[in-house]
């Protein structure tokens, strides 16, 4: 990160810590969600089995929700139109808020695991700093698509369009509600080209199967080459005047 | 010798099919307070967005200080959008210093002492632990204007930075632009107000995209060739003036 990305990103992180109700729901927001989950499964088995898949989703989704609804808030306010008259680059801009904001989306993805790990007791299998790792890595995919998404909405309406046309969809064919080889064809070709089915694909065989990021490497790699190209597509289409 | 600070040439600009700066050309000279006059939607802010590389222009030609507007020249530029356009969970302090630190301002001596001359500048010194979001309409805007003079820009783009600010305030803001110019920078002040337009060294009228007239405001005054004209009746001179031009035509 340069130096001007890491002044952005310092600017996110001061901003968002200043605002105390934001940083509380943060907090609670994912605590509720897990809770639920954790209440609402009462087999044992059947909680450990979606566990991942649970957490996978969850990181995506709120690691979307937050970064598109900021970015676009900067770009409402004005904020963003006069980073865009600085000598900052755009590749720098994004970077900067990519990593202001990863910081709040793995605060939360920490929650979630912590929760779902020792308070719920879910039962895993896999290494702890690999389950965590992995995690990150789909932290930084969530938080570069909100990034990406957010320069299409114009409004905070609008984003939360994009969550039944973004998340939503990727939830249904990931295999966390019924498995992806027993989906038809087409939905199979589909999934495919979702993060999520990688997300959670990756996660479960850590988590489950006791597998190393180096057994799930494909899934890795896709999904680092996804946050790789939804950070570049995102400060191209960071147009001036947008 | 080319004195102009700001040199532009046929400049073109449309919203798809909608020509909002239309064939516009103009010097403005270093050192000066120029404003860009004229009512809602005849192009000021769009002409300052051209002139500070937010947009790129359908034709024409702009050097600011004889360079095309990029990202390699903004470090000359301070800007001042029409909304104050700033990060009101912090404070003034922590939204001025960053600003500086974008700009470049990297010694952290340097810049701690700057940010205090220009929060000083604008009469916030008591308030500048204070969030942005507790302040004033007037005081935000002098934050803002903070956020723009921070690097000393040689040229400060300013879009209608009187709008919404009481008379006492507004006074106060002409000053801070006099104290600017008397520096040597050179202000681009956009406005719909006479009573802004008054304080300018040379105006450029704008009507539908267009510049109608350009000068200081005793030539555009004395052009209506009625003694004791406004600004506002040399404004409506040379609305009818080219109305009647385009009849002709």
């Amino acid at each position: 990160m340069t130096r001007s990305s890491l002044t952005i990103a310092n600017r996110i992180i001061n901003q968002l810590v200043r605002d105390r109700r934001t940083i509380a729901l943060l907090v609670v927001a994912p605590l509720l969600v897990a809770s639920i989950v954790g209440v609402s499964i009462p087999e044992r088995g059947m909680l450990d089995y979606i566990a991942p898949a649970i957490l996978a989703m969850l990181i995506l989704f709120f690691g979307f929700l937050l970064t598109g609804i900021n970015f676009l808030r900067e770009r409402s306010q004005g904020t963003l139109e006069r980073l865009m008259a600085s000598p900052v680059s755009r590749l720098d801009i994004v970077a900067g808020y990519i990593g202001g904001f990863l910081i709040f989306a793995l605060l939360q993805t920490m929650i979630i695991f912590f929760y779902m790990a020792y308070v719920l007791d879910i039962n895993f299998r896999g290494d702890l700093w690999q389950i965590l790792v992995f995690q990150v890595v789909i932290g930084i995919g969530a938080v570069c698509l909100g990034t990406f998404i957010s320069m299409f909405a114009r409004s905070e309406f609008q984003i939360t369009q994009f969550i039944p046309i973004i998340i939503l969809p990727q939830v249904f064919l990931c295999g966390l509600l019924w498995p992806v080889e027993q989906m038809p064809d087409y939905l199979q070709w589909v999934s495919k080209f979702l993060p999520l089915t990688y997300a959670v694909s990756g996660l479960r065989d850590i988590m489950l199967g006791g597998q190393s990021l180096l057994d799930v490497g494909f899934d890795l790699g896709i999904l680092v080459g996804f946050a790789v190209v939804m950070s570049v597509v995102a400060s191209l289409t960071l147009k001036r005047g947008a | 010798m080319n004195d102009a600070a700001i040199t532009i040439r046929n400049l073109v600009f449309n919203y798809g099919k909608l020509k909002v700066i239309d064939d516009v050309s103009m010097e403005i000279p270093a050192g000066t307070s120029f404003g860009l006059l004229g009512p809602n939607g005849s192009g000021k802010t769009t002409l300052i967005r051209l002139l500070v590389g937010l947009l790129r222009p359908a034709a024409g030609d702009i050097r600011c200080q004889g360079k095309a507007p990029s990202p390699a020249t903004a470090r000359l530029i301070g800007y001042m959008p029409q909304l104050p356009s700033l990060y009101t969970e912090l404070s003034v302090e922590q939204n001025i210093d960053f600003f500086a630190r974008i700009y470049g301002l990297k010694d952290q001596k340097n810049r701690k002492q700057r940010v205090a001359e220009v929060i000083k500048l604008v009469d916030l010194w008591p308030k500048r632990q204070v969030q942005v979001m507790k302040l004033s309409g007037g005081m935000k805007q002098r934050v803002s204007l903070g956020c723009a003079i921070v690097h000393q820009p040689p040229l400060i783009f300013l879009d209608e930075p009187t709008v919404g600010l009481d008379p006492e305030l507004r006074v106060h803001f002409w000053d801070y632009f006099e104290n600017l110019t008397q520096s040597g920078s050179t202000l681009v002040v956009s406005s719909h107000t006479m009573d802004d337009a008054a304080h300018c060294r040379k105006l450029a009228f704008l009507r539908q995209g267009k510049v109608i007239a350009i000068g200081s405001p005793e030539e555009l005054r004395a052009a209506t060739g009625t003694a004791g004209s406004t600004l506002e009746d040399a404004f409506l001179y040379f609305i009818r003036l080219r109305e009647v031009k385009q009849n002709d035509a």
